[in-house]
């Protein structure tokens, strides 16, 4: 043990500040976030230098847990709120990749101008996530938005988009699909890139339609590169607080996991603190559940090359 | 199985000024024929080869495959396999699959499939590797599944961009000889593209030597050897390359170093013809000979000798006129001169002497 301390004391110390500093950022406040879910802790019974109050909370095992997935819609509703946000999640992503693989094909041509298209394309990417969720906000309002009034132009009916209905969740479905996108095509567009050309005319001289060519190399060899977005993707989006919240306010018709524990955890008379930990707990277990399956199920149909 | 023929070809690089990367092709190949496209990189023999896969436009003039027009049909419609210097071995496909891809696209049955690529596999010695994937392959079993990939095909041509630029030189040579017998037995038309002139010798039953995207000359490799139609045909074909000197010319013949090398009738006419004062005087390594001193030659001062085991290269300096010229000298491997040694030179046989035009480069004796 002292040799080996002897011989290898400096790559330790090296380490030791990354090791503290994830710690005391990540591990500390987990930890805490878990014991919380076992606790009733609220405002009310949180410890409070300001008011020199002791916490009161005490430990309540897994009433919280049961509560919660009971799926009473005094707790948030858990089994309806996920699968909104499962339909949410997956709508989002599909509609990312898609667009996004679209808009890579078309930007993998020689086509003139082709860098003013990407720079287009990306910026959605480049304007704060606030702005543009402002700006949709006022684009869906019902009355004056320009998405109803282009609706109305050519006779179609005019939806309250923000409203207390499923519109809503469209709404936001759309923004974030059209801020999500650049990241999708960007990183397609890589991956096209490193697709050899040599490939493309092998298949070419084996007979290969376009179609084929797509479905035979081109998607083979995006396989590595898509399975990594679109699981960054399903994790962004299944967690996006900040475009729902902003777009659609407080709506339980937009309620995913991560906005109802905001709700519980900021707003509300009671500040549940307990509870909104339950959700953050179940939303990690839900992802890291959903990130093996697909990890499993990505190395079943053959390693990534 | 197919004759092939670049009518006119031409194929037009836009850019100022345009490049003409194949320039008027003019080639038959016989059906059943092994011919090797050969020339330096950028000669145009990769973009000729391209232009009869379909991979690249023909901008002037026809190609055919088997009488038919095929200028402007897609890859697809012309009954080819190519195989690529790369592999271009579909990464994530089995060996099985890569070599059996073609035949899945035109619907082929799965049981005929099998069958096809196990009786390909079994030429190529690939049975055993047909379930893995290309990335855990050697290099020259990937050069195998891309010749295998093309077999299965049954096409009525083969072509090939060098297709063994990848592999190291011993089993380079081992897979030369194997093509070349596979073409033998299977009887395909095949164009082969190589920068090699070794595997162009060796391969071809003929070689169509390019530069520039000019057809330079298409013969057997013997007559390429023997009777090179310029002096960039004498100087590429052959290795080590072809001493070439621009020598003057007298009455009797080249005037090199003191010694007048009497030259053939035909080729001092052909000089004498354009009233030449100079010619291009070519004269292989191994026609040249050292000689005792007190024989008639060209004295060297010997600056380098490369032995290589059979014959030794001996490469030195010749004054002709006022300046100093390289000449290589194939020597017996055994007795080879020592560095900075003087010795005579002589042609040994005078009719393995090669005239050229010293501008044009045309060979004199027609």
């Amino acid at each position: 043990m002292r040799r080996f301390l002897d011989r290898h004391w400096y790559a330790y110390a090296m380490v030791l500040p990354v090791v503290v500093v994830v710690a005391v950022l990540v591990l500390y406040p987990l930890v805490q976030g878990v014991y919380f879910t076992f606790t009733d802790v609220n405002e009310a019974t949180i410890a409070n230098p300001v008011l020199d109050r002791p916490a009161t909370y005490e430990f309540t095992g897994l009433r919280n847990y049961l509560n919660v997935l009971s799926g009473d819609s005094s707790y948030g509703a858990f089994w309806s709120t996920l699968v909104r946000t499962l339909i949410w999640t997956f709508g989002c992503v599909f509609f990312h990749y898609t667009i996004g693989l679209g808009l890579a094909l078309l930007l993998n041509r020689q086509v003139r101008g082709r860098s003013l298209y990407r720079v287009a394309l990306v910026l959605p990417w480049a304007v704060p996530a606030f702005i543009s969720a402002f700006a949709w906000k006022y684009m869906f309002n019902a009355q004056y938005g320009i998405v109803n009034q282009v609706l109305r132009a050519v006779g179609l009916p005019d939806p309250v988009w923000l409203g207390q209905s499923d519109w809503a969740l469209v709404a936001v479905v759309v923004v974030n699909v059209w801020l999500g996108v650049p990241f999708m095509m960007v990183a397609l567009l890589g991956g096209l890139q490193s697709i050899p050309g040599d490939l493309y005319e092998a298949a070419e001289v084996d007979g290969a339609t376009p179609w084929q060519r797509f479905r035979d190399i081109t998607l083979p060899g995006l396989r590595s590169v898509s399975s990594t977005v679109v699981l960054l993707g399903v994790i962004w989006t299944f967690n996006m607080f900040a475009i729902v919240y902003l777009v659609a306010g407080p709506n339980p018709n937009t309620r995913i996991l991560v906005t109802y524990a905001f709700e519980r955890f900021f707003s509300g008379a009671s500040r549940d603190y307990a509870v909104a930990s339950t959700y953050g707990v179940l939303i990690l277990s839900v992802l890291l559940v959903f990130a093996s399956v697909y990890r499993r199920a990505l190395r079943e149909q053959g390693e990534v090359w | 199985m197919a004759e092939v023929a670049y009518d006119s070809a031409s194929r037009i690089f836009s850019g100022n000024p345009p490049v003409r990367a194949v320039d008027q092709l003019n080639l038959d190949v016989a059906d059943g024929e092994f011919l090797v496209l050969v020339g330096p990189s950028g000669s145009g023999k990769s973009t000729a080869l391209r232009m009869l896969a379909g991979l690249e436009d023909v901008d002037e003039g026809a190609i055919k495959i088997g009488g038919k027009d095929v200028t402007n049909v897609p890859p697809k419609g012309r009954d080819i396999a190519m195989v690529f210097q790369s592999y271009a071995l579909y990464p994530h496909m089995t060996v099985a699959d890569n070599m059996g891809f073609a035949l899945k696209l035109r619907g082929v049955d799965k049981g005929e499939i099998k069958n096809k690529v196990a009786e390909a596999a079994k030429m190529l010695d690939l049975t055993k590797y047909l379930d893995r994937k290309p990335k855990a392959l050697s290099g020259g079993q990937r050069q195998r599944v891309a010749m295998g990939r093309a077999i299965v095909r049954e096409p009525s041509v083969f072509l090939m961009d060098e297709p063994l630029s990848n592999l190291d030189a011993k089993l380079r040579v081992e897979t030369r000889a194997n093509i070349a017998a596979l073409q033998q037995r299977l009887g395909t038309t095949t164009i082969y593209v190589t920068h090699d002139q070794v595997e162009a010798m060796t391969m071809g039953h003929r070689v169509a030597v390019l530069k520039d995207g000019l057809l330079q000359q298409c013969d057997t490799p013997r007559n390429l050897y023997d009777r090179p139609a310029n002096a960039f045909v004498a100087g590429f074909m052959g290795s080590p390359a072809m001493n070439l000197k621009t020598v003057p010319l007298t009455s009797e013949g080249a005037k090199l170093d003191g010694v007048v090398v009497p030259l053939s009738r035909a080729a001092l006419g052909g000089a004498s013809g354009e009233s030449l004062s100079e010619v291009t005087f070519g004269i292989r390594p191994e026609a040249l000979g050292i000689v005792p001193s007190s024989e008639a030659g060209m004295d060297m001062t010997v600056e380098l000798v490369e032995e290589l085991g059979a014959d030794a290269l001996v490469h030195g300096a010749v004054r002709i006129g006022d300046s100093s010229e390289r000449f290589v000298v194939r020597v017996d491997g055994r007795t080879p001169p020592t560095l900075g040694q003087n010795v005579k030179v002589a042609v040994r046989d005078t009719s393995e002497i090669h005239l050229f035009h010293p501008e044009t480069g045309n060979r004199l004796d027609g």
